[in-house]
C-alpha cells in the first residue's frame, strides 16, 4: 500500500511543498540555525541540575540533540542520570533514552540509577511501569540479570497490558544478558503466549522465537488461541506468527496423504476442496484440522496492508498448504506491484519464486508484469523472467504480446536491459517450438548489433536454439556465417564459427564450411583468440569431413592411443624453421607406426591446403592455448588410422543446452528471505531453516493442543473465515480463564510491598475488570451480531471515567512531592 | 530468518549522517557504511550486501525527500519488513514532525524523533507505529502543541507543564484495559468535526506503437482524514459505473487499513465499514483493470480506453531521419464525469478553501480539466544533444544530464481539445562520417576489402532480416544510409504525465459516508459532521507509448 506520505505529496501540489522546503532551507541558512546548540558544558549542566521541570527538559533535550549528533555527552551522565528519580513522566522518557543510549559506557554510575527504576516498576501509572522495564532490561550491564529477571516475573503478572507486552519484549533482552536465567524465561515466555490480549500474545512470539524456537513443547497448548489471535494482531506481531507457526506446523502436524477418488477443486478462491467422483485414484494430501485452521486464518491476511505480511502468508502457503492455498495468495503478491519502487523490487523476487512453482496462475496478471521505461534494471530483469515462466501457459495473444514487448525491450537504451531481454526471448523459444522461428528473427536482428555484448548474447541463445533442432536450422547457419563480416565482437565471431564447424558435415555438396574457412583464413591475424581458437577447430572438423569423405583408405594397423602416447614430447619440440608439410613426418622419429602424411591422397585439392596454412599460423600464435590446441589436432588428424577417434572426438553429439530461468537456483530459498534477495544463503544460523516435516507417528500427540474443551467451543473452522472473529472467540474463549488470570494476578501483588493507594488502585482496576466480564456477557447474550470493537469501547466509556477521577487523585498525591 | 531492525542511520542531502539510532548487536557505523553504498551506481538497489564489512551486513536503503534512510541487518532478516519498517518511520516522522520530512525538522526535533524511534522498536522487535498510540506516549514540545491545538488536536493544556504530562497520560491511557482499538486514540476530541475522503487512481497504461493498448491499469488510493469526537463507526460505499457486479469486476485485488472489517467487505463489496484512527490515514489500495475483458478486445479500439490524452511518435523524419515528432492528442472527455458531480454535490457539498486539507476548489463546478500536462522522452545515451525543439503547444527542452526531452503543456494550452506536436532533431555523437566507419568498424580495415564485396552479394541474397529501415513516414527524398545510421538514435517511447482534479479513471464515486450513530460512542447528538470527497487521477508518466 502506497504510504499516507506519497499520497498526500501528490494530493497536495509540489509546489507548496518545495516552497516549504526551500524556505526552511533559507531559514537554516539566514538565521544561525542552531543557536542553542552551542551552550557550554555549564549552562548545560546548570539546567540540569535546576529545580524547575521546565529547565530540566530544556537541558535534556540539548543532551539528546547532542547525542544524535554524536557529539560526547558522556559527562553529562551523572548530571542526567539525577533526574530519573523525577516524577515528571516527560523527564523520565528522555532520562530513559539518553541511559539506554550510554548505560554500557558507564556500568557502575548506570546501576545507582537502577534503584530508582525499580521503584518505578510499582508506580501506578502503566505507562511508567512499561518504560521502567524497559529501560532496565536495556541497559546492557550483566550484573543485573537476576533483578531483571525478577521485574520481568513481576510484568507477567501485570494488570495492565502494556506492561505485560513491555515484559515480553525484555524477556530477549534478558537472555543476551545471561543466558542462565533461561528456565526462569521460559516459565514466564510460558504465561505470557497464554495471554488473553492479542499484543500481549503477539510480543510473547517475537520473544519466543529469539530465544527458544526450538522449544514447540511450549506452543502446543497456546496453539489454537494463538491462531485465533493471529487476525488481530500488529503486523509486526503477525510476521512473527506466522514464522513460529510454520515451524510448529512442519515439527508437528505431519503430512498425512490418503488414495481417494479423483479430486476436483472447483473455484479459484473456492475454499472448501470439493470431492466429486471421478474415475482416476490419486494420492490427496489431508490437511490436519489444525494446520487448517491456520492456513484458512492466513487468508485473511491477504488483505493486509504490509507487503511483508502477504509475503509472508505465500511462504507459509508454499511451505505448508496444498497448491489451493498458494493460488490464493497469488493475487496479493501481484498487487505488491502497485508499491513503492523499493518494495516492489523485493516483491519481485518473491513473485518470481512463487512463479516456479505455480505458473499458470499468473497467466491472468501478464499485464502486470509489462516493463516501464522508468524501471531500473533488477526491477525489468524479474518482470521478463516472470514473463518466459508463464509464457507456455499463455494464450496466443499473450504470448504474441510478450514477444512484441520483449522485441520492443532489445533496442532499449539499456545495454543491460537489451541483453536481458535477448535472453528471455531465448528462453521463450526455448519452451515454445512454433515461436522459435520467429524469435530467432529477432535475434538475428541483434547479431550485427554494434554492441559487441548484445551482439555475442544473441548468438548464444542462437545457438542454443539452434543445437535444439538442428535439421531445420541449416539456412540459418548460412545466415549466420554471412554476418561474420559485419559482427565485430570476439564472442560473436566465435560462436558462429562453432555453429558453421557443427554444420560442415552436412549436405557435402554445397557445404559453406571450407568456404569460410578460406575467407577466415586470410584475416586470421587480425582476429581475437576466441575467434582463432575457434577457426582452428573449423578448420580440423572440415579436414577431418574431408578425410571421412575420401574413399575408404587400406585400413592401418595402427594403435590409435599410441598416437597419443606421443602427442606430450610433441608439445615441447619447437621447431619453427621446419615447414609444416614436413613436420609431422619429422616430429617422430622414433615412432614406427606414424603414419605417413603423404598418403592422404590429392594433396593440392583445396581443404587440406587451408588445413595446412591454418596449422601454420597457428604455430607462430602467441597464445599458449592456441599452439598446444593445434597440436593435438595436427597430431589427432595426421594419423588417417586415427580418425575415427577424431571424428568420436570434434563431431561427438552436443547435448542440447538448456538454459534455465535465472532464478532456478533460488528455488531453495526461503520466500522473503534476503538469501532468497542475494541468491545465497546469507547469515542463516542453524535453526533458522525450516525443518523438515515430522514422519507421521512421531508427532506430538494433538490432543497436547486441546485448549480444555475451549478449542470445541470455538466452533473450530467456521468461525474463522469472518471479519474480526479472533476478538470474538476470544472473549467466549477466555472468560473461564479471566478468573484465573486474576488470581494469578492478586497472587502476585501480594508478594510485593504496596502502599494503600496501590491497594485501593489496584482494586478498582479489578472492579473494572469485573464490569468488563459482565459487559462483556451482556453484549454476547444480547445480539451475536455484536462487533468486537464496540465491546472494548464500552469498557472504555466506562473505564474513561474513571480513570480520570483516578488521575485527579494522582495529581494530588504527585503534587506534594515534586515541590 | 529474524525479525529485529538493528539500526536506523539517516542521512541528508550532502550525505550528512543527521541521524544515527542503534537498536541492538554492533553495526557497522553510517560513516563506514556510505561510501559502500555510494558505490553502487544509481538507480541503487533498495537490499545490498556488504560482505566486506565486519560482520558481514546486508544494507537496506530508502530514499525520501532528499532524505536517505539506511538499515543494516546482519543476520537474515525478510528484507520486506524492513522496508515497511523504514516506510512506516517515515509516515510517523511527517505525522509528528511535519509534512514534508526535512533535515532540519528532524535535527530541530531530536527529542520527539528519539521518543519514537523508542517507542516503535524496543531493542529491535517492532512494537508500535500506529501514529494514534505513538501520540498517547510521545510528548511533543509547546510550540508543536500550539500548533495541534490550532488544528483541532489536543495538546498539553498551557502552564500545566510540571504536572501536565501525568495526568494527561493517565487521561490517555485507558490503562487497565490498554488501547481499546490499537489504531485510534482514546477520547478524541474536536471542535469542528469533519470527514475527507480523497481518492487518488494512478493511471498505469502501455500503448503499443499502433496505439492499442496493452494494459492500462488504474493503481487507486483511499486517503482518509477524519477529526471527528469520541469513536465513530462510519459505513464508506462505493460505486461503480456497473452497479453492485460494476464494482465487483472493478476494484480488483484490494488491502486495506487494519481497521476496516473485512467480512463486511466480503459480504458487500463496496462497503468499507470502520471505526477510522484519528487524523490522516491510507483506508484501502486497490487496483482497476481498465482493459476490456479479452473477448470482446477484437472489435475494440483505441478510443474506448478513453483516456484524457494520449501520445504518439513518429520517427526517423526528415532527410536524414534525424527527427521525430510527438503527436499529443488532447481529447479532454471525462467518461462519467458530470452525473458523479451532480450525484455528489448534494450529498456532500464541495469543499471551502478555509480547511488545511488541500481544496477541491472552484473547479468542481467547471468540470474536471487536464492540468500538469508533462510529455517525456527519454533519449538514447548516444545523442548528443536535441535541436530545434518545435512545439504547436507549451514548451519543450532537453536535459542532457539525464537524456530525455521534456515537453511541458502550461493548464491553458492543455484546455482545449485537439492536436498538439513538437518536432525535434536529434544530433549524433560525431560527425556523420565517423559514424559510418563506428557502425561498420570492425571491418573498416583496409585488408579486407574484399569482404565488403563479399558482403553486397550475401546481402541482395539474404531475405534482409537484419536492416530493413522502416521510415513511418515516406519522403522521397530520405536517404536510407543516414535513416538507417540515426535509427539507433531515436527514442523508442514517450511518457505521458498529467493530473486531473475531480475525475476518476474507474469510474468509482463514493455513494455515501455515514456515521453509524447506534455504535459510534462520544459524539454529540445532533452533531453533523462536515463531509468531502475528493476525487484526482493522476498519470506520473504512466501512459506509456511504444515506438
Amino acid at each position: 500500500m502506497e504510504s499516507i506520505s506519497k499520497i498526500s505529496s501528490i494530493f497536495e501540489t509540489a509546489r507548496d511543498l518545495t516552497l516549504e522546503a526551500a524556505q526552511s532551507a533559507g531559514a537554516a541558512r539566514s538565521l544561525n540555525p542552531r543557536p542553542p546548540r552551542d551552550l557550554p558544558f555549564a549552562q548545560i549542566k546548570k539546567l540540569l541540575d535546576s529545580r524547575n521541570d521546565r529547565d530540566i527538559l530544556e537541558g535534556l533535550r540539548k543532551v539528546i540533540s547532542m547525542m544524535y549528533r554524536s557529539k560526547p555527552c558522556l559527562p553529562y551522565f551523572s548530571a542526567v542520570v539525577k533526574n530519573v528519580a523525577s516524577p515528571n513522566v516527560e523527564i523520565k522518557k528522555l532520562v530513559y533514552i539518553f541511559l539506554l543510549h550510554h548505560a554500557e559506557a558507564e556500568p557502575d554510575l548506570a546501576l545507582l540509577s537502577i534503584n530508582t527504576i525499580q521503584k518505578s516498576l510499582t508506580d501506578q501509572n502503566p505507562q511508567v511501569r512499561a518504560m521502567a522495564l524497559r529501560v532496565m532490561s536495556g541497559i546492557r550491564v550483566p550484573v543485573i540479570s537476576q533483578i531483571v529477571s525478577l521485574a520481568i516475573k513481576r510484568g507477567c503478572g501485570d494488570m495492565s497490558p502494556y506492561v505485560r507486552k513491555a515484559a515480553a519484549l525484555a524477556i530477549p533482552k534478558c537472555y543476551k544478558l545471561d543466558p542462565n536465567t533461561i528456565p526462569q524465561l521460559l516459565d514466564y515466555l510460558s504465561i505470557l503466549l497464554g495471554d488473553k490480549q492479542y499484543y500481549v500474545a503477539g510480543s510473547g512470539v517475537t520473544a519466543y522465537l529469539e530465544i527458544c524456537p526450538e522449544r514447540v513443547d511450549l506452543i502446543h497448548k497456546h496453539y489454537r488461541s494463538l491462531v485465533r489471535k493471529l487476525v488481530d494482531m500488529d503486523e509486526w506481531s503477525q510476521l512473527a506468527t506466522l514464522r513460529l507457526m510454520s515451524i510448529y506446523a512442519r515439527k508437528c502436524l505431519p503430512v498425512r496423504s490418503k488414495k481417494m477418488k479423483k479430486s476436483k477443486t472447483r473455484g479459484f478462491y473456492d475454499d472448501e476442496a470439493s470431492e466429486e467422483e471421478g474415475s482416476i485414484t490419486e494420492e490427496v494430501r489431508i490437511l490436519d484440522p489444525d494446520l487448517e485452521l491456520f492456513l484458512r486464518t492466513c487468508k485473511s491476511l491477504l488483505y493486509s496492508r504490509n507487503a511483508a505480511v502477504i509475503v509472508s502468508v505465500a511462504r507459509c502457503f508454499l511451505d505448508l498448504g496444498t497448491p489451493d492455498y498458494v493460488d490464493s495468495a497469488i493475487g496479493p503478491l501481484v498487487a505488491l506491484l502497485r508499491s513503492p519502487q523499493d518494495i516492489q523490487q523485493v516483491a519481485l523476487y518473491n513473485i518470481v519464486d512463487v512463479c516456479l512453482a505455480r505458473p499458470e496462475r499468473f497467466v491472468r496478471y501478464a499485464d502486470h508484469f509489462l516493463v516501464h521505461a522508468s524501471d531500473p534494471f533488477d526491477i525489468a530483469r524479474l518482470k521478463f523472467e516472470v514473463w518466459t515462466l508463464i509464457y507456455t501457459h499463455c494464450e496466443p495473444h499473450v504470448r504474441d504480446m510478450i514477444l512484441c514487448e520483449l522485441e520492443h525491450f532489445t533496442r532499449a537504451l539499456n545495454p543491460e536491459i537489451v541483453q536481458e531481454s535477448v535472453r528471455a526471448i531465448g528462453r521463450c523459444a526455448q519452451s515454445d517450438s512454433l515461436a522459435s522461428p520467429r524469435c530467432l528473427r529477432i535475434l538475428l536482428e541483434q547479431v550485427s548489433s554494434v554492441d559487441g555484448n548484445l551482439s555475442a548474447e544473441s548468438l548464444t541463445v542462437i545457438r542454443h536454439l539452434i543445437q535444439q533442432d538442428p535439421q531445420n536450422h541449416t539456412k540459418t547457419v548460412i545466415r549466420l556465417a554471412k554476418n561474420l563480416d559485419i559482427t565485430p565482437n570476439p564472442e560473436a565471431r566465435a560462436t558462429i564459427i562453432w555453429l558453421v564447424g557443427e554444420f560442415a558435415g552436412v549436405d557435402n555438396e554445397s557445404n559453406i564450411a571450407p568456404d569460410v574457412l578460406r575467407i577466415l583464413a586470410k584475416g586470421f591475424a587480425t582476429e581475437s583468440e576466441p575467434a582463432k581458437l575457434q577457426i582452428v577447430l573449423l578448420a580440423a572438423k572440415v579436414y577431418l569431413h574431408h578425410l571421412n569423405n575420401l574413399p575408404e583408405p587400406q585400413p592401418q594397423s595402427s594403435n590409435p592411443s599410441a598416437s597419443f602416447q606421443e602427442l606430450p614430447p610433441s608439445i615441447d619440440q619447437d621447431e619453427p624453421d621446419n615447414p609444416f608439410a614436413s613436420s609431422a613426418s619429422s616430429s617422430p622419429p622414433a615412432n614406427p607406426t606414424y603414419p605417413n602424411p603423404s598418403e592422404p591422397p590429392d594433396p593440392d585439392h583445396p581443404i587440406p591446403k587451408l588445413w595446412n596454412y591454418i596449422l601454420l599460423l597457428a604455430r607462430y600464435d602467441t597464445s599458449y592455448d592456441l599452439r598446444d590446441r593445434t597440436r593435438t589436432y595436427r597430431a589427432l588428424l595426421a594419423n588417417s588410422s586415427s580418425t575415427q577417434l577424431a571424428s568420436l572426438l570434434l563431431l561427438a553429439p552436443k547435448p542440447v543446452p538448456h538454459a534455465p530461468s535465472p532464478s532456478e537456483n533460488r528455488r531453495d530459498l526461503p520466500l522473503g528471505s534476503t538469501s532468497l534477495i542475494l541468491g545465497s544463503k546469507f547469515a542463516m544460523g542453524q535453526g533458522q531453516e525450516l525443518p523438515a516435516w515430522v514422519e507421521e507417528g512421531q508427532e506430538p500427540d494433538p490432543r497436547l493442543r486441546d485448549e480444555g474443551g475451549v478449542g470445541k467451543d470455538a466452533g473450530g473452522v467456521s468461525s474463522v473465515g469472518s471479519g474480526r472473529p479472533a476478538g470474538e472467540a476470544l472473549d467466549a474463549a477466555l472468560r473461564e480463564e479471566k478468573e484465573k488470570e486474576k488470581e494469578r494476578g492478586k497472587g502476585k501483588g501480594r508478594m510485593v510491598e504496596k502502599s494503600l493507594e496501590d491497594w485501593l488502585g489496584e482494586e478498582e482496576m479489578e472492579q473494572e475488570e469485573e464490569e468488563e466480564d459482565g459487559s462483556g456477557e451482556d453484549e454476547e447474550t444480547e445480539e451475536d451480531e455484536s462487533e468486537y470493537e464496540e465491546i472494548t469501547d464500552s469498557e472504555e466509556e466506562e473505564g474513561g471515567g474513571k480513570m480520570e477521577a483516578k488521575g485527579l487523585v494522582d495529581k494530588e498525591s504527585s503534587s506534594p512531592s515534586s515541590s | 530468518m529474524s525479525t529485529a531492525v538493528e539500526a536506523i542511520y539517516i542521512f541528508n542531502q550532502n550525505n550528512h549522517c543527521i541521524l544515527e539510532h542503534v537498536y541492538r548487536s554492533r553495526p557497522p557505523p553510517p560513516h563506514a557504511i556510505l561510501p559502500l553504498y555510494q558505490r553502487h551506481t544509481k538507480p541503487r538497489p533498495s537490499v545490498i550486501h556488504l560482505p566486506d564489512v565486519n560482520p558481514p551486513t546486508v544494507l537496506f536503503s530508502l530514499l525520501h525527500a532528499n532524505l536517505l534512510f539506511l538499515s543494516t541487518a546482519s543476520t537474515d532478516v525478510e528484507p520486506l519488513f524492513i522496508l515497511e519498517f523504514l516506510h512506516r518511520i517515515i509516515d510517523v516522522f511527517e505525522e509528528f514532525i511535519g509534512a514534508p520530512l526535512l533535515a532540519n525538522k528532524i535535527e530541530s526535533s531530536y527529542d520527539v524523533v528519539a521518543q519514537l524511534l523508542g517507542e516503535m522498536c524496543d531493542a529491535g522487535s517492532v512494537c508500535n507505529t500506529e501514529p494514534n498510540a505513538l501520540r498517547d506516549d510521545v510528548d511533543i514540545p509547546g510550540w508543536m502543541d500550539k500548533l495541534l491545538v490550532g488544528v483541532g488536536l489536543p495538546g498539553n493544556p498551557p502552564g500545566s507543564l510540571s504536572t501536565g504530562g501525568h495526568k494527561q497520560h493517565l487521561q490517555l491511557n485507558p490503562s487497565t484495559t490498554g488501547p481499546a482499538i490499537p489504531w485510534r486514540r482514546a477520547n478524541v476530541r474536536h471542535t469542528s468535526n469533519e470527514l475527507y475522503v480523497d481518492i487518488l487512481e494512478t493511471l498505469n497504461v502501455t500503448l503499443a506503437p499502433s496505439g492499442r493498448p496493452l494494459a492500462a491499469i488504474a493503481n487507486g488510493s483511499i486517503a482518509f482524514t477524519s477529526r471527528i469526537s469520541g469513536v465513530p463507526d462510519l459505513l464508506l460505499t462505493l460505486s461503480a459505473s456497473g452497479g453492485k457486479i460494476g464494482l465487483e469486476k472493478a476494484i480488483e485485488l484490494p488491502v486495506f487499513h487494519p481497521c476496516v472489517r473485512l467480512a463486511r467487505w466480503k459480504e458487500r463489496p463496496g462497503e468499507l465499514s470502520f471505526i477510522p484512527p484519528d487524523g490522516k490515514f491510507v483506508l484501502a489500495g486497490y487496483e482497476v483493470n481498465l482493459m476490456p475483458s479479452i473477448h470482446d478486445l477484437k472489435s475494440w479500439s483505441n478510443a474506448s480506453l478513453q483516456l484524457p490524452a494520449s501520445v504518439e511518435v513518429l520517427k526517423s523524419l526528415g532527410q536524414n531521419g534525424a527527427d521525430f515528432e510527438i503527436r499529443l492528442a488532447i481529447y479532454n472527455t471525462f467518461p462519467g464525469s458530470a452525473p458523479a458531480l451532480q450525484t455528489q454535490r448534494p450529498a456532500f457539498g464541495s469543499r471551502s478553501s478555509g480547511t488545511s486539507t488541500p481544496v477541491f476548489g472552484n473547479s468542481s463546478n467547471a468540470g474536471p480539466t487536464l492540468q500538469d500536462v508533462v510529455v517525456t522522452v527519454p533519449i538514447p545515451d548516444g545523442v548528443r544533444s536535441v535541436i530545434d525543439l518545435r512545439a504547436s503547444r507549451g514548451e519543450a527542452y532537453f536535459t542532457a544530464s539525464e537524456s530525455l526531452v521534456e515537453w511541458r503543456l502550461p493548464t491553458k494550452a492543455a484546455a482545449s481539445p485537439g492536436t498538439a506536436t513538437l518536432r525535434c532533431t536529434v544530433v549524433g555523437p560525431v560527425a556523420d562520417e565517423d559514424t559510418d566507419g563506428m557502425v561498420n568498424g570492425f571491418h573498416s580495415d583496409p585488408t579486407s576489402g574484399d569482404y565488403d564485396e563479399q558482403q553486397d552479394t550475401y546481402q541482395s541474397s539474404a531475405p534482409q532480416p537484419i536492416n530493413a529501415p522502416k521510415p513511418r513516414d515516406k519522403q522521397d527524398a530520405q536517404d536510407p544510409k543516414k535513416v538507417q545510421l540515426n535509427a539507433p538514435l531515436m527514442p523508442s517511447s514517450a511518457a505521458l504525465s498529467f493530473t486531473v482534479k475531480g475525475w476518476l479513471a474507474s469510474g468509482i464515486k463514493v455513494d455515501g459516508l455515514v456515521i453509524d450513530s447506534r455504535k459510534s460512542k462520544g459524539l454529540g447528538e445532533g452533531v453533523k459532521p462536515y463531509k468531502g470527497v475528493k476525487y484526482l487521477t493522476a498519470s506520473r508518466k504512466g501512459i506509456e507509448t511504444r515506438c
